[in-house]
């Protein structure tokens, strides 16, 4: 794959999805300790994970419309706070792209922010990570993750079900604060149903 | 000098900076992370660290706006918070306080004061990287 500055590929290969086929993660953040450190947590994760890691919005806006047409990004995990192009702005641009809007997005953030975490999951993000990443959350990424394959049939579905007049809704709600100890629950947005 | 005697030196090191405080669990997760496939780990990030850190603190030594202070401050208790440099991660809260406040006595008193917790916590890293490196070294010798 070929990177320009301010990016690389780690375990670069095919989109992931499937039995025994790793998915592939774009890692967006400015700051190059938490690049190294969220790389180094999704590739120790029982091989789960290719990981190209970019240090902006901007580069990482490049590198979805380099490699869209194979689909092969299959999770976009980006900070929030990052100059330039914030994560939001980010998201956004995803979230409003007709090619790009099915790949799943989380966001990463060391503040502990609620309205920025609604803020999110109105404009689609699956959800919000509070910073220092740990292992137990990146073990709950590959539950966001969009196999290759999946992805062309939900854009489809997507379609029919505009065609229809109905409408998706996402079904998520904003946890609560946490407070305290680092054993507390870290706040997320949590899926629920909704009628 | 023998890898176990080096592997002493280090925990007693990492230990020691744990017992001061200088560093969290946030470190404990790094030292996680590093294994045979990857040993320079912990090296590699401390070495990150610190040359954003000294970047950052040189940016805020000559920054003059409240907002941008707070931007710098931003980034660098996200990276203290990320390896678990916990005193430098209270400074910068305390120091976003008083950019909050507009308060420049209080932000001349936070930046001086996270520098000196940097400078503390970079001598120990650097003892720490050099442990690391030569344990790497002598383990690297005995394989071959």
């Amino acid at each position: 794959m070929g990177l320009e500055d301010g990016g690389s590929a780690a375990g670069a290969g095919e989109g992931g999805g499937g039995e025994g086929e790793r998915f592939r993660v774009l890692v967006v953040d400015d700051s190059p300790v938490d690049r190294k450190i969220v790389e180094r947590l999704l590739l120790r994760s029982g091989n789960l994970f290719e990981v190209i890691a970019v240090d902006g919005g901007k580069k990482a806006i490049e590198v979805l419309g380099l490699n869209y047409a194979d689909c092969s990004v299959d999770l976009i995990l980006t900070d929030y706070c990052m100059p330039e192009m914030n994560g939001y702005e980010l998201l956004k641009a995803v979230k409003e792209h007709k090619l790009r809007k099915s790949i799943p997005v989380v966001l990463m953030s060391s503040e502990n922010n609620p309205q920025r975490m609604t803020r999110c999951q109105a404009m689609g993000a699956e959800d919000f990570i509070l910073k220092p990443l740990k292992a137990v959350d990146v073990q709950q990424l590959r539950h966001y993750t969009r196999p290759a394959a999946a992805a062309a049939v939900a854009m489809e579905a997507e379609s029919a079900a505009k065609a229809d007049g109905k409408r998706k809704l996402p079904p998520m709600k904003v946890v609560g604060e946490n407070k305290g100890s680092e054993r507390q629950p870290r706040p997320r947005l949590a899926r629920v149903a909704v009628s | 000098m023998a890898a176990a005697t080096l592997k002493d030196q280090l925990n007693g090191l990492v230990n020691s900076m744990f017992a001061e405080g200088l560093l969290d669990d946030q470190f404990t997760q790094l030292q996680m992370l590093q294994d045979a496939n990857n040993p320079g780990f912990i090296a590699e990030v401390i070495t990150l660290f610190c040359e954003d850190a000294e970047r950052l603190l040189k940016e805020l030594t000559t920054l003059l706006y409240f907002q941008t202070l707070d931007a710098y401050v931003h980034q660098l208790k996200g990276s203290s918070s990320s390896v678990g440099a916990q005193h430098i991660k209270h400074g910068c809260i305390r120091f976003r306080q008083f950019c909050e406040e507009n308060s420049k006595e209080g932000c001349v008193h936070a930046l001086n004061l996270v520098k000196h917790e940097y400078y503390r916590l970079k001598t120990k890293f650097e003892t720490m990287v050099q442990l690391e490196q030569r344990i790497q070294a002598y383990e690297g010798q005995q394989q071959q």
